[in-house]
C-alpha cells in the first residue's frame, strides 16, 4: 500500500537523520558491532551449507562474534555521554574492562576451538 | 558513645617510662566499629569451621557415606597421576563389563580444589595426606561461605545485616547437614560457589561494571564445575532479568551485567566435558538464551525510541520489529523442540516441576531417600527460627525495594518451593533463608536499639527552633508511649533469647543428627558404654586382602563406590546409576531363585556377592529393607520379576507366612544363611530378625552355587564366593 511504503520511507529517513547526530566514536563502535554480527551470520550460513561437525568449532566461532559484539555494545553504553548512570565512569576504565573481557573471551574460544 | 579511654590522664603522668602512652589506644568510633566487625567476622569464620568437627573428634578423620568415597578415589587418582590423566580417565573397575568414562562424567570442581589445596600445603612443606585435606575441605569452604554471606548482606542491606547473615549461615543446620567434616561431596563446595556467583552478579547489577560481571562469569564457571545444581543459577538469573523488565525497573547496568555474564559464563561452562553443549541444546538452559535474545530486542527498541523522539514513527517501527522477532523466536523454538534438537527437561529436573513423575516412571530416582518431598518436621529441624524470620525479612525487603532486594526475594521464594519438593534441596534454600532473616533481625534490632538509645528530650530543652520543633514532636511521641523504652528493652531481650535458642538448637542438631559417618555405626552397650560397629570397613579390607586382584564383586548399587575405593575391587554397579538396565540385571539376580541368579552371575563374570544384613544388630538400612526397590527396578526392565510375587496380601513379610518366592530368592538366602541357628535376643527363639521383629520363615537354607566367604563380626556385611561351574563329567 502506498501509505505503508510512505510510512516506511518516513521511518527510514527519520532514523537516518537521528543517527547522523551521534558522535564519531560511537559510530565506530556501531560499525564494529555490525561487522561482528555479519561475520556471525556468514558462519551460520556456512554451517547450513556444510553441516555442523565439529560442533565445538562452530560454536566457538559464532560465540566469539556474538560475544565481542555484545561486549562492544556494553562499551558503547558505558562510554555514551547521554547515559546518566555511567556519568562518573571514566571512559578509559570502560575501555580497559572491554579489553579484559575480550581477552578472557578469546582465550576461552581458543581453548574451545579444538 | 564516647571513645574508650583506658586510663584517666592523672596516673599516666606518674609512670611515664614503663608503660607506653595508653592514650594512643583511644579509638575513634569508626575504628571501633571496624574492630568489632573484623573480630566478629573472624570469630564467625572459626565457628563455622569448628562446629563441623564433631565426627572427627568422636570417631576419626575419615570420609563419610557413599558418594564421598568416589570423590576421594578420583582425588587420589588426580594427585597421583596429574590433571591430564584425570581428564581423560577411563575406569574399567566399575560397571563391569561396560566401564565408565570418569573424565567425561564427573564435575571436577571439588577434586581439583582439594588437589590444589593439597599442592599448596605441600609447597609450604606441610606434608598432609590427601585424605585429611578431603575431610576438611567442606568445613573450610563453609567458613568461606560465611565471608561471602557477609559481603552479600552488606550489598543488599547494610553491614549489620551482613554480620547477622554470616552468623546465621555459620551454624544453620540445613547447610551443616551436607558440609560436616568428612562429607566430601560436591555440595560442600557448590554452595560457596552458588553464593559467590549470586553476590558477584548482584554487585555487577548494582555497579554496572563489566569487571564485576566477568567475575560473576568466573563464579558461574566454578559452580558449573562443582555441581549439577548450576541449572538453578542459569534459570534464576534470567527469571530475575525478566521480572525486572516486566516491572519496569530495568536499566543499562542490567544489560551490561547479564550479557557479559551469560556469554562468557556459557563459554566457560562448555569447557566442562560433562556439561558439553547442553547450554545450547538442552531445554533446561533455553530460558537463559531466550532472555538473552529478548534483552537484545528490548534494548534495541529502547535505543531507537530514544533517538527517534517521535511517538508515531516509533510505534510503527515497534510493530514491524515485534512481529519479526516474535515470529522468528517462536519458529526457532518450535522447530527445535519438535525435531528433538532441543532436548526436553531430563527426569531429575522434571520431577521438580511435577513431583509425581518420578514415582510413576523412574523408580531409581524415586528410591533415593533424599529425593522425597520434605516434611514440616524437616523444615523445623533444619531452619528453626529462620522459618518465621523469613516472612519478616520479606516484609522489610518489600519496604525498601531495590534491584538487590528483588533478587534476594526471588532467590528465597524459588528455593523455598524447591526445598518443599525435595529434601536434598533444603541445602540450596539455606543461604536465602539466612540472608532474608538477617535483614529482619538487623532491621528490628536497629529500630529497637535506636528506641532504647533515644534521649527523652525535655520540652524546654534546646534553643534552636528547628531541633526544638523536632524535640517537641519527639516529646509528644514520648508522651503518647510512656513505656516505649522499657518495651524496646524487653523486645531486645526477647530477640536475644530467640537467637540464643537458635544457637543451642543448631549445636544440638549438629551433634546428634548430622555428625554420623554412616560407615561406622555406634550404639549404647549394656553398661551404657559406647559400642562401635566397624563392619563395613572390616568387610572391604577383607576383600582387599583376601581376594584376587581381578575379582568382580556384585552388590546393590549403594555400596559400589565404597567397594572400589576401600576394597579396591571391580564392581558391577555403583552409585552413579547411569545404566538402569545394568542395575535392573543385578536387581533381577538378587530377586531370582538361586539357579536363575547363577546364570546371570556367570554371564557377568561375578566372583563374589556382597550383601548387607542388619538382623543381628538391629541396623535398619540393610538389603532386606531395600529389597522391594530391587524388585521394582528389576521388574521395570524384566517383566518376569513381578512385585506381587514377593508380597502376601500387599504386605512384605519374611516370617513363616511370607511368599514362597520371597523365602527362596537369592537375597533371602544370602542374608539369612546360618541365621536360623543364631540367638539374637534374650528370650526370643533362634533366627529372630531384630529389624523386622519376627522369627524368619526359612531357617534351613542350603546354598548350591555359592559358598560363604566372610561374615563380619556383627553379621552386618556378608560376602559369598560364586562357585565355578561344575565339570561336565
Amino acid at each position: 500500500m502506498a501509505k505503508g511504503t510512505n510510512d516506511a520511507q518516513l521511518l527510514i529517513q527519520s532514523l537516518r537523520k537521528a543517527y547522523a547526530s551521534t558522535p564519531t566514536s560511537l559510530k565506530i563502535i556501531d560499525l564494529y558491532v555490525v561487522y561482528a554480527v555479519a561475520t556471525a551470520l556468514i558462519q551460520v550460513a556456512y554451517m547450513a551449507m556444510v553441516g555442523s561437525f565439529p560442533f565445538n568449532s562452530f560454536l566457538s566461532g559464532v560465540l566469539s562474534c556474538v560475544g565481542t559484539a555484545v561486549l562492544a555494545v556494553c562499551l558503547r553504553i558505558q562510554v555514551n555521554k547521554d547515559n546518566k548512570e555511567f556519568k562518573d565512569l571514566p571512559p578509559e576504565r570502560a575501555f580497559a574492562d572491554f579489553v579484559l573481557c575480550n581477552l578472557v573471551l578469546h582465550l576461552v574460544i581458543m581453548n574451545f576451538l579444538g | 558513645m564516647g571513645a574508650t579511654s583506658v586510663a584517666s590522664p592523672a596516673p599516666l603522668n606518674s609512670a611515664p617510662s614503663s608503660f607506653p602512652s595508653l592514650k594512643a589506644l583511644k579509638f575513634t568510633t569508626k575504628q571501633q566499629e571496624l574492630l568489632i566487625r573484623v573480630s566478629a567476622l573472624a570469630l564467625i569464620y572459626v565457628l563455622a569451621f569448628v562446629v563441623r568437627l564433631f565426627s572427627v573428634l568422636r570417631y576419626e578423620s575419615m570420609i563419610h557415606e557413599f558418594d564421598p568415597y568416589f570423590n576421594y578415589r578420583t582425588t587420589l587418582f588426580l594427585t597421583k597421576n596429574g590433571f591430564s590423566e584425570f581428564w581423560n580417565w577411563f575406569d574399567s573397575e566399575s560397571w563391569y563389563p561396560l566401564g565408565r568414562i570418569i573424565g567425561g562424567t564427573l564435575y571436577p570442581g571439588l577434586m581439583v580444589t582439594a588437589a590444589l589445596i593439597h599442592r599448596i600445603l605441600h609447597f609450604f612443606s606441610f606434608a598432609v595426606h590427601i585424605r585429611e585435606v578431603c575431610v576438611l575441605t567442606a568445613p573450610f569452604f563453609a567458613s568461606n561461605t560465611t565471608l561471602v554471606a557477609y559481603f552479600f548482606g552488606k550489598e543488599i542491606w547494610d553491614s549489620g545485616a551482613g554480620l547477622v547473615a554470616a552468623a546465621l549461615i555459620a551454624i544453620c543446620p540445613g547447610y551443616i547437614s551436607r558440609s560436616v567434616a568428612g562429607s566430601y561431596d560436591n555440595e560442600g563446595v557448590a554452595i560457596f560457589a552458588l553464593l559467590l556467583t549470586f553476590y558477584l552478579f548482584v554487585k555487577a547489577v548494582n555497579t554496572g561494571s563489566l569487571a564485576w560481571s566477568l567475575a560473576s562469569a568466573f563464579g558461574y564457571f566454578y559452580m558449573v564445575s562443582a555441581w549439577g545444581g548450576y541449572v538453578f543459577i542459569i534459570n534464576l538469573v534470567p527469571l530475575y532479568v525478566l521480572v525486572l523488565l516486566v516491572t519496569g525497573r530495568y536499566s543499562m547496568r542490567l544489560y551490561v551485567a547479564y550479557n557479559c555474564m551469560y556469554v562468557v559464563g556459557m563459554l566457560l561452562a562448555m569447557q566442562i566435558r560433562f556439561v558439553g553443549f547442553q547450554h545450547v541444546q538442552s531445554g533446561e538452559h533455553m530460558a537463559a538464551m531466550g532472555v538473552f535474545f529478548l534483552l537484545q530486542v528490548f534494548y534495541f527498541l529502547d535505543w531507537v525510541k530514544y533517538i527517534l523522539n517521535d511517538i508515531k514513527l516509533f510505534h510503527s517501527f515497534l510493530r514491524i520489529t515485534l512481529t519479526c522477532a516474535i515470529t522468528v523466536g517462536v519458529l526457532a523454538l518450535s522447530i527445535g523442540t519438535a525435531s528433538g534438537y532441543i532436548s526436553p527437561w531430563t527426569g531429575r529436573f522434571y520431577s521438580l516441576l511435577d513431583p509425581t513423575y518420578a514415582k510413576d516412571h523412574i523408580p531409581i530416582i524415586a528410591s533415593v531417600s533424599e529425593h522425597q518431598p520434605t516434611a514440616w518436621s524437616s523444615f523445623m529441624f533444619d531452619f528453626h527460627i529462620l522459618l518465621f524470620l523469613f516472612p519478616a525479612g520479606l516484609y522489610f525487603c518489600f519496604k525498601r525495594l531495590s534491584d538487590a532486594t528483588i533478587f534476594v526475594v526471588m532467590y528465597g521464594l524459588t528455593s523455598m518451593y524447591f526445598a518443599g519438593v525435595m529434601v536434598r534441596l533444603i541445602l540450596v534454600a539455606a543461604p536465602a533463608m539466612c540472608l532474608v532473616s538477617s535483614i529482619a533481625v538487623s532491621a528490628t534490632v536497629k529500630n529497637l536499639s535506636s528506641l532504647v538509645r533515644a534521649k527523652s528530650k525535655s520540652p524546654q530543652g534546646s534553643g534552636k527552633p528547628l531541633s526544638g520543633s523536632k524535640a517537641a514532636a519527639k516529646a509528644s511521641a514520648d508522651q503518647s508511649l510512656p513505656f516505649q523504652k522499657n518495651g524496646a528493652i524487653a523486645l531486645l531481650l526477647g530477640a536475644l533469647y530467640l537467637l540464643c535458642r537458635y544457637a543451642i538448637h543448631c549445636t544440638w542438631v549438629t551433634s546428634e543428627a548430622y555428625s554420623s559417618p554412616s560407615i561406622v555405626l555406634a550404639a549404647r552397650g549394656h553398661g551404657g558404654g559406647r559400642v562401635i560397629f566397624d563392619d563395613y570397613r572390616e568387610a572391604y579390607y577383607w576383600l582387599r586382602q583376601n581376594t584376587p586382584p581381578d575379582a568382580k564383586v556384585m552388590s546393590w548399587w549403594d555400596y559400589g563406590y565404597q567397594i572400589t575405593a576401600m576394597g579396591n575391587r571391580t564392581v558391577i554397579v555403583d552409585n552413579n546409576t547411569w545404566n538402569n538396565t545394568h542395575i535392573a540385571t543385578v536387581g533381577r539376580a538378587m530377586s531370582s531363585y538361586e539357579h536363575e541368579a547363577y546364570e546371570i552371575m556367570l554371564s557377568l563374570d561375578v566372583n563374589y556377592v556382597l550383601v548387607v544384613f542388619g538382623g543381628v544388630t538391629g541396623y535398619s538400612s540393610d538389603d532386606i529393607n531395600k529389597f522391594l526397590w530391587m524388585v521394582r527396578i528389576g521388574g521395570g526392565v524384566f517383566p518376569v520379576i513381578k512385585e506381587p510375587d514377593y508380597l502376601v496380601n500387599g504386605e512384605f513379610r519374611v516370617d513363616k507366612g511370607a511368599a514362597p518366592k520371597m523365602l527362596n530368592c537369592l537375597m533371602y538366602k544370602l542374608c539369612y544363611y546360618r541365621f536360623g541357628e543364631m540367638t539374637t535376643e534374650y528370650g526370643k527363639p533362634p533366627g529372630y530378625d531384630r529389624v523386622r521383629g519376627v522369627e524368619i520363615g526359612n531357617k534351613d537354607i542350603k546354598l548350591e552355587y555359592l559358598e560363604e566367604a566372610f561374615t563380619t563380626s556383627n553379621w552386618i556385611v556378608r560376602i559369598y564366593k560364586v562357585k565355578p561351574p561344575k565339570n561336565r563329567w
